[in-house]
C-alpha cells in the first residue's frame, strides 16, 4: 500500500481564548512546546480583532465569557474565514450547547477538565483533517 | 448555601423518623441505607481522588470546576451524614457540626476569605508540622517539620501565627488600608508603587500590638528562657509568609532581623511584617499572580546560634550527564552575610552517597566574619591570615551536611537549598530548606532516558492504578504485618500486599508505595497523594515480585517498574518546569483540598475515633464508614425490627439450623426450606461452600485430654444429634451481595458480616467469634490460633482474650470469595479446637494445618492470572 503524501510541515498558527488567565497559561508552553505558532487572549474583543487582522488556522474558545460569548466568537471567526478549525472548550457542557456549536461548524467539543494530552489529540485529528482536505482540492 | 438553620432543621426531619417509643426503622430500609452510604462514600472517595488528580499536572481545569467539585462534594457529604443519622438514630450531631465546619471553610476559602486556624497567638517550633503552613506560614510549618519529624537539629524558637497576624492587621486598619493602595498599583503600578509601599509600611511600623499578641510574645519568650535555662541572648526574627518555601520560594524577598534582643521583638516582628510591602516583595508577589489577600506573614523568633562556620548547600549539583554531587559553600561566622553575597565563601562538592567525600574543593579568601556581640546584636570581626585562607570544612563536616542533605531531598522529593551552621561544639544547625529553583534542560536529557530505560530491566509495567505521578528510587521493603511498619527504614519504597490507612504513619519516611491491591479511591490513595508519594496501587504481584532489599525504580508517571537505580529519570523529573503551579486556582484547590483530603482519624480503635475529632470531609467519610459497619453489626446482633422480612430455613446435612432473610426476595416465597444451591447471596454461597467442601465440621469425636468434657459435645453436635434443638435459631441476612450471619454453635458464637460485589472498594468483611466451654485459657489459645489463621489469609486481627475479631476490606471479588470459603472452613474447624489445642504451642501447628487444609476449597475462588 502507497502512503499518502505528507505535507510539508509548517507551523500552524492557533488561537487561544478563554477568560481564566489558568487555562490559558496551561495550553499556550504545551501547545508551543509541540511546534505550534501559539497566540493567546483572555479577552474575546482582543481576540476577534488580531483574528480579523491575521487569521489563524485553528481557534480553541471557551464557551462562557463576559462579551462576546464562545458562540458568537465562533460566528464571527467563521465568517472571517471559513476554513478555520474551531475547538470548543468549557466547563458548562451540555448537550444543548454541545449542539449549538456543532450547528455552527466547531470541529470538537471538549468539556473542562480536560488533559493536555487529549485537547493535543483533537487538535491533531483536526490538523489531519484539514490537511486532507488541502490535498483533496 | 445552606444556612445554619437549615441543617437544624434537616437533623429536626431526621430526628422525626425515630421518635421514643415507636417501632424501629425496618431492617430493609436501614440496610438500603447502609447500602447508600456505601455507594456514597465511593463516589466522595472518587470525588477527591479527581480533585487531587488535577493537582498532578495533567488537567487543565479552572476556576468553575473547582467551585462545581467543591459543591459536590459537600451534597455528598450532607447525604452521607443524613443516610448515617437514620442507620444510628440520630446519635451523630456532633458529624453535622463537623460537616458545617468545614464546608463554612470552603465557601470562605472560595470568596477569597481566609480562615486562619483558631491557635494561640504563638505556638513553639516543637509543636509545628510541614501541614500546619496555614497557622505557621511556609518557613516555620517546614522547620518544625524538620525538627519533629526527620529529628533534623533546628535552633529552638517559637512563630508568631497567621491569626495573631491577622488581628495585628485589623487592629490597626491596615487591611483596608492596603486594598486601597492595591487599587492604586491596579490602575497605576510603576508610578505608584514607591509611595504606596512607603505608606503601608509606615503605617505597619507605627501600629501597636493587640493585647492578646503582646501577651502571647511574652509567654513564649519566657517559655523559650525556660527550656534554655537563661533568657536567649539574641534571636533571628524571620518572615514565615503562606507559601514562602512552598512552590514559590520567595528566596531573599521577605526580610529576616538577626541579633535581636529579646526585649525588641515586638519591633523586630513590625519589621518583618513591613517587609511584606517594600517595592520588590509587592511587584514579586503582583508578577506571581498572588492576590493581596494571600499576603499573609507568620513570623517566627529563633535563638541565635553563636556560629563557627556557615553556609548554603544545594542538595543536588548535576555535574556531568553522568555525574551528580552536592554543592556545599561555607565561611566563617553567621550565616546572613553568606546568603546576601557579602562574604566570599569556599565551595565543595561532594559525592551523593555515604560517606560523603568531597569531589573537589575550591578555598576562598575570608579576612572577615559576622559575629554575635556579647552585649547583643552583631559585628564583623578580622580573621588572623592563617584562618583566612585555611578551609573551614573538615571532612567530617562535608559528611554530616552530606547526610542532611539527602534526608531533606528524600523527604521533600526536590532539590533544596538549604541554609546551615555549625557551632564551636561542632553541632550542625538546618536553618532554612526550600525546594530547588532548578535550571535545568528536561528535553536535552530525554535521549539518555530512551537509552537508560530500554537498558533496565523491566520488573513489570502497565500493572494497577497509579494514585500519584512521580519517580521513587531506592531500595524495597515489604510490609507484611504492622510491626513491620516500625522498622520502617527512611527512604525505602513500601511493598505491601493490600493498601491500608495505617501506612500513612510512615509515609513521610518512604519513597514510593506499590500494592497488590487496592483502590486509586481509597483512604491510603488520599493520603499518598497528600505526601505527594509515587504510587501504584493494585499491581497484582509486587510482594511476589519484590523482597525487602531489592533495589527499585518506580516511575509512577510510565507506571513501570525497574531492577535497579535508573538515574536519568529522576533527573528528569527534578527539571520539570511546573509554572501552572504558580497560578491562583492551583493555589486555590491546594488549600481547599488540605480541608478534604487529609485523613487525620486513621485507626477507629483510637480514643480520638470521634465525630467532634472529624476536622476534613475525608474524617468524615471514613468515620462514617467505620460506623455504618459497627451500626449494621450491632443492629443484627440485637435482632431488632427483623419481624417484617420472611425467613426460610436452610435445608442442609449440617446442624445449622439457619434461617434466612432474603432483603431482594419479592416477600413471594412463603417460608419452607431453600436449598444451599438456590441462595441468592453469593457470599453466602461460598461460605457455605467453603463449610461443606472443606469437610471441616469434623462429626467423629476428637481425640481428647480427660477431664474435658468437649467430647461428648462434639458428639452432641453430630449430625442430626438430640442436641440440635439446643442450638436456637441461627440467623442470616442476606441480600445477592450481602450476608450478615449469627451463628450459635454450641457454646461459641460467630458473627460474619460480608459485602461482596463486582465495586473492590465496596467489599468488607468482618469475622467475630467469642466464647467456647472450656476453660478460659484453652478459649484463648483457640483464639490466639484463629487470629493466627486470618492474619496469614490478609484478615486485620484483634484479639481480646477468647474474642477474636478479623476485618478486610477492599479486595477484589475472587479474593472476597476466597475469603468466604475460607471463613465457611474456619467455622468448622473452630468448633473444637479449644479442646484439642491442649498445649500452648498447639496454636501454631493447627494453623498452618488448618491453612494447607482449606487451600484446595479457596484455590478455585482465586483469579486465575494471580495464581497461574
Amino acid at each position: 500500500m502507497t502512503q499518502p503524501e505528507t505535507p510539508e510541515p509548517r507551523k500552524r498558527r492557533l488561537l487561544i481564548l478563554d477568560d481564566e488567565p489558568i487555562v490559558v497559561k496551561r495550553l499556550k508552553p504545551a501547545f508551543q512546546k509541540a511546534g505550534y505558532d501559539v497566540e493567546a487572549f483572555t479577552d474575546s474583543q482582543e481576540a476577534l480583532a488580531a483574528f480579523e487582522n491575521n487569521p489563524a488556522d485553528i481557534v480553541i474558545t471557551d464557551l462562557k465569557m463576559e462579551g462576546l460569548d464562545g458562540i458568537a466568537f465562533l460566528d464571527r471567526v467563521k465568517a472571517v474565514s471559513p476554513d478555520v478549525g474551531v475547538i470548543v472548550i468549557t466547563g458548562f457542557a451540555t448537550l444543548e450547547t454541545a449542539k449549538e456549536s456543532f450547528h455552527k461548524g466547531a470541529f470538537d467539543f471538549v468539556a473542562k477538565p480536560f488533559k493536555l494530552a487529549d485537547i493535543l489529540d483533537v487538535v491533531g485529528r483536526l490538523e489531519a483533517r484539514q490537511g486532507t482536505r488541502r490535498h483533496a482540492f | 448555601m445552606q444556612s445554619a438553620m437549615g441543617v437544624l432543621g434537616r437533623i429536626g426531619q431526621a430526628l422525626r423518623l425515630a421518635p421514643r417509643g415507636k417501632a424501629p426503622v425496618p431492617f430493609v430500609v436501614l440496610f438500603k441505607k447502609f447500602k447508600s452510604i456505601l455507594e456514597r462514600n465511593n463516589r466522595i472517595l472518587t470525588l477527591m481522588a479527581d480533585m487531587g488528580d488535577k493537582l498532578g499536572g495533567e488537567y487543565v481545569f479552572d476556576r468553575r470546576y473547582i467551585e462545581a467539585a467543591c459543591e459536590e462534594m459537600a451534597d455528598q457529604i450532607f447525604k452521607l451524614v443524613s443516610d448515617l443519622s437514620i442507620l444510628n438514630r440520630c446519635r451523630n450531631v456532633p458529624l453535622f457540626t463537623a460537616f458545617e465546619t468545614v464546608r463554612q471553610e470552603i465557601a470562605d476559602e472560595l470568596a477569597g476569605r481566609h480562615h486562619f486556624p483558631d491557635t494561640a497567638p504563638t505556638l513553639p517550633l516543637s509543636a509545628l508540622r510541614a501541614d500546619m503552613a496555614e497557622a505557621a506560614g511556609g518557613k516555620f510549618a517546614m522547620l518544625g517539620e524538620l525538627k519533629n519529624v526527620l529529628q533534623l537539629p533546628v535552633p529552638d524558637g517559637f512563630v508568631i501565627t497567621t491569626g495573631a497576624f491577622a488581628a495585628f492587621m485589623a487592629k490597626n486598619g491596615l487591611p483596608e488600608l492596603i486594598a486601597r493602595q492595591t487599587e492604586r498599583l491596579d490602575a497605576d503600578e510603576e508610578g505608584a508603587l514607591a509611595e504606596a509601599s512607603a505608606t503601608v509600611r509606615q503605617r505597619i511600623l507605627a501600629a501597636s500590638l493587640p493585647k492578646s499578641l503582646s501577651r502571647g510574645l511574652a509567654e513564649a519568650l519566657a517559655a523559650l528562657a525556660g527550656r534554655l535555662g537563661r533568657p536567649p541572648r539574641s534571636l533571628a526574627v524571620r518572615s514565615s509568609a503562606w507559601n514562602e518555601d512552598g512552590e514559590t520560594s520567595f528566596a531573599g524577598q521577605y526580610e529576616s532581623v538577626i541579633g535581636v534582643p529579646p526585649s525588641q521583638a515586638a519591633e523586630a516582628f513590625k519589621r518583618v511584617v513591613a517587609g511584606a510591602y517594600t517595592p520588590e516583595a509587592w511587584l514579586y508577589r503582583r508578577r506571581r499572580g498572588f492576590r493581596e489577600h494571600e499576603a499573609v506573614m507568620a513570623v517566627g523568633c529563633q535563638v541565635m546560634i553563636d556560629s563557627v562556620v556557615s553556609g548554603g548547600l544545594y542538595t543536588y549539583a548535576p555535574l556531568t550527564r553522568k555525574e551528580e554531587g552536592i554543592f556545599v559553600s561555607a565561611a566563617w561566622g553567621l550565616c546572613a552575610p553568606i546568603m546576601s553575597g557579602e562574604l566570599d565563601t569556599d565551595s565543595y562538592l561532594i559525592g551523593r552517597r555515604a560517606p560523603f567525600a568531597s569531589l573537589s574543593r575550591e578555598i576562598a579568601h575570608k579576612p572577615q566574619a559576622l559575629a554575635l556581640r556579647p552585649e547583643g546584636g552583631t559585628a564583623y570581626t578580622d580573621l588572623p591570615p592563617q584562618k583566612a585562607d585555611a578551609p573551614c570544612l573538615a571532612e567530617a563536616d562535608l559528611s554530616l551536611l552530606g547526610e542532611a542533605a539527602v534526608s531533606l531531598e528524600k523527604y521533600f522529593k526536590r532539590p533544596q537549598d538549604v541554609e546551615w551552621t555549625i557551632d564551636a561544639a561542632g553541632r550542625l544547625y538546618i536553618l532554612q530548606s526550600r525546594p530547588m529553583v532548578f535550571h535545568g534542560d528536561p528535553a536535552r536529557r530525554t535521549g539518555a532516558i530512551d537509552a537508560a530505560t530500554e537498558k533496565a530491566e523491566v520488573l513489570f509495567s502497565g500493572r494497577g492504578d497509579v494514585v500519584q505521578r512521580g519517580v521513587a528510587m531506592g531500595t524495597a521493603y515489604v510490609v507484611r504485618g504492622d510491626a513491620d511498619l516500625d522498622d520502617f527504614p527512611f527512604g525505602a519504597i513500601l511493598i505491601a500486599h493490600h493498601t491500608s490507612p495505617r501506612f500513612s504513619r510512615i509515609m513521610p519516611r518512604a519513597q514510593g508505595i506499590l500494592t497488590d491491591i487496592g483502590s486509586p479511591a481509597g483512604h491510603m490513595a488520599a493520603v499518598a497523594r497528600e505526601f505527594r508519594l509515587p504510587t501504584v496501587v493494585g499491581c497484582g504481584l509486587a510482594t511476589r515480585l519484590l523482597e525487602t532489599g531489592d533495589e527499585i525504580t518506580v516511575d509512577a508517571t510510565q507506571n513501570v517498574v525497574y531492577r535497579g537505580l535508573v538515574k536519568e529519570l529522576r533527573y528528569f523529573e527534578l527539571t520539570e518546569e511546573a509554572v501552572y503551579e504558580d497560578s491562583y486556582e492551583y493555589r486555590l484547590l491546594r488549600r481547599l483540598l488540605k480541608k478534604i483530603t487529609p485523613l487525620n482519624l486513621v485507626d477507629p480503635h483510637a480514643p480520638g475515633f470521634t465525630p467532634a475529632s472529624c476536622r476534613t470531609y475525608h474524617d468524615i467519610t471514613r468515620y462514617i464508614h467505620e460506623q455504618a459497619v459497627a451500626e449494621l453489626v450491632a443492629f443484627s446482633e440485637n435482632r431488632r425490627g427483623i419481624l417484617d422480612a420472611s425467613a426460610r430455613k436452610l435445608r442442609t446435612a449440617l446442624p445449622l439450623n439457619l434461617s434466612i432473610i432474603d432483603l431482594d426476595g419479592d416477600g413471594s416465597a412463603q417460608g419452607g426450606e431453600i436449598a444451599p444451591e438456590a441462595l441468592p447471596s453469593l457470599p453466602l454461597r461460598e461460605l457455605l461452600a467453603g463449610l461443606t467442601g472443606s469437610g471441616m465440621w469434623d462429626t467423629d469425636p476428637v481425640p481428647v485430654d480427660m477431664g474435658s468434657f468437649m467430647a461428648s459435645l462434639t458428639r452432641t453436635l453430630g449430625m442430626g444429634g438430640p442436641g440440635e434443638e439446643k442450638l436456637g435459631r441461627n440467623l442470616a441476612v442476606v441480600s445477592n451481595e450481602y450476608m450478615n450471619l449469627n451463628l450459635h454453635l454450641g457454646y461459641h458464637f460467630i458473627l460474619i458480616d460480608a459485602y461482596a460485589g463486582e465495586v473492590v472498594n465496596d467489599n468488607s468483611l468482618y469475622f467475630r467469634f467469642l466464647g467456647g466451654v472450656t476453660d478460659f485459657d484453652r478459649r484463648s489459645r483457640r483464639a490466639r490460633c484463629i487470629g493466627k489463621i486470618l492474619e496469614r489469609a490478609d484478615f486485620r486481627v484483634e484479639i481480646h482474650g477468647d474474642l477474636v475479631v478479623g476485618r478486610i476490606k477492599k479486595v477484589d471479588l475472587p479474593a472476597m470469595r476466597a475469603k468466604l470459603r475460607l471463613l465457611g472452613g474456619l467455622v468448622g474447624f473452630t468448633r473444637q479446637l479449644d479442646v484439642r489445642l491442649g498445649r500452648e504451642d498447639d496454636a501454631h501447628c493447627f494453623a498452618t494445618e488448618f491453612l494447607t487444609a482449606i487451600a484446595a476449597v479457596t484455590e478455585d475462588a482465586h483469579d486465575p492470572a494471580r495464581n497461574p
